[in-house]
């Protein structure tokens, strides 16, 4: 039922842009990225909400918020949402990382003072990222079409009904919308607070912002979906050949 | 007895720190630590070398350890085909220029950081060298270069932090603006990186 309404979301959402783009190529452009015109468009509506209210709001929060405070506040946010990681730990087939994640959950709710604090990192349990898009990765999807979303910046075809998936998991989802709603706004206040290092590289060395996100989305990505660890392949092809088409995997 | 016991513990010992130092001391590894080292001087004498100190610091030794051609022609794409010698050239200085100038304003201040090197590993021709960032709160950050050999020296074609590759992001975004501004406006925009990495790194 779930997924069906994801695949229905996503549906709608490939048709929508469809429709402004008018159409689904992109002659000369990145062949992994069709509805490029209508992401453009997605980019700078978003970058100017973010420039406009999230980013001065999230440098206040900086400013009057104590860092222990912060780090609390995205510790809390993580153990929230580490159901999520758990549940992919399991459909990936990773058996010993779903019991240190299950114990690092258990940990971190109870002796953490729900999540607030991170005991069981001192205790070995370290924090794994994953999420259902990852899953897809690892069961064999390709990225499928990039994505910009409005209000939620980058993703892909394989990987936007895992934002979905990601709310449904979260407990927090499921309180009255009296405590759900400003634990929203602190969550996302606090996500761009956290994000900050990496807009400001971004708006130092991009010449071209849309494209510089796209590229660093793609590759961290992939970089997640192999744990670090992306296989060794395709380097000599870019080094020696010098046309468009070489692909410029590291690994 | 003890006699024995002990030697038998130095020769395991000995031979155990000769292979840690043979994966860790490999040439190309060397060149990354190297570079790794002027980084954290320059980070810990910040204030006193100033920007343009950092800038004059860590430039030869970015010059020695970076093959800026083979970059140059990665992230310039198809352009590469169109210029000649000299404008080849006046590319890779510039991309040398800008390098000097992004490591000069990024690592400009220190708060306890250090590197470890973990591990180098061959890629075909090419060696892969594993290395992390360790902030002081324990934090990492991934660090892999990737090392050609050119003229008989191991020099880095490609940094990859945190799994993403600098060279893709930066032949995405270059290849981008030549193609839809043009291979000019690219020296442009990057002349003025440059100044702005100077202005806001002082």
């Amino acid at each position: 039922m779930q997924h069906e309404g994801t695949m229905a979301h996503i549906a709608a959402l490939v048709l929508l842009l469809s429709l402004i783009t008018g159409c689904a190529s992109n002659p000369g452009g990145d062949p992994g990225d069709p509805y490029e015109s209508a992401n453009r468009k997605i980019y700078n509506f978003n970058d100017a909400i973010d420039r406009n209210v999230l980013q001065p709001v999230a440098r206040g929060y900086v400013d009057v918020t104590p860092k222990p405070v912060r780090t609390g506040f995205t510790n809390f946010f993580a153990n929230a949402g580490y159901l999520n990681v758990i549940a992919n730990d399991l459909l990936q087939g990773k058996g010993m990382q779903f019991l240190s994640d299950s114990g690092r959950f258990v940990v971190n709710s109870t002796f953490g003072l729900g999540g607030l604090f991170d005991p069981a990192r001192e205790m070995g349990l370290v924090a794994h990222d994953e999420d259902l898009g990852q899953t897809f990765g690892v069961w064999g999807a390709g990225e499928g079409a990039y994505l910009n979303l409005p209000l939620g910046g980058p993703s892909s075809v394989r990987d936007a009904p895992g934002l979905v998936a990601a709310i449904f998991t979260n407990p927090l989802t499921y309180l009255n919308p009296v405590v759900n709603i400003p634990l929203n706004v602190v969550n996302a206040v606090n996500t761009r607070a956290n994000l900050l290092e990496a807009t400001n590289i971004r708006d130092q060395a991009a010449l071209d912002p849309y494209t510089f996100v796209r590229e660093a989305y793609r590759q961290q990505r992939e970089f997640k979906i192999y744990d670090g660890n992306p296989p060794g392949d395709g380097f000599d092809e870019y080094l020696d050949g010098e046309g468009d088409s070489a692909i410029l995997k590291v690994y | 007895m003890k006699t024995v016991n002990a030697a038998a513990f130095a020769l395991i010992f000995f031979l155990g720190t000769q292979s840690f130092a043979a994966a860790d001391e490999t040439p190309a590894a060397a060149v990354v630590e190297s570079l790794h080292a002027t980084l954290l001087k320059i980070m810990q004498d910040a204030d006193t070398l100033g920007y343009s100190g950092r800038v004059d610091t860590i430039a030869p030794v970015l010059n020695r350890s970076f093959d800026f051609e083979t970059i140059s022609r990665i992230v310039t794409g198809r352009a590469w085909n169109e210029l000649d010698a000299t404008r080849r050239s006046e590319f890779t200085a510039l991309f040398a220029r800008l390098s000097a100038a992004t490591y000069a304003s990024n690592f400009s201040s220190f708060s306890g950081e250090r590197f470890e090197t973990l591990s180098s590993e061959a890629k075909r021709d090419n060696m892969l060298v594993k290395t992390v960032l360790v902030k002081a709160d324990g934090d990492k950050v991934t660090l892999d270069y990737l090392l050609r050999k050119s003229d008989g020296l191991w020099r880095i074609v490609n940094v990859i932090a945190e799994g993403v590759s600098d060279l893709s992001l930066k032949r995405a975004d270059y290849t981008a603006v030549i193609k839809n501004e043009g291979f000019n406006s690219l020296i442009t925009q990057l002349n003025g990186k440059v100044t702005s990495y100077g202005e806001s790194g002082r």
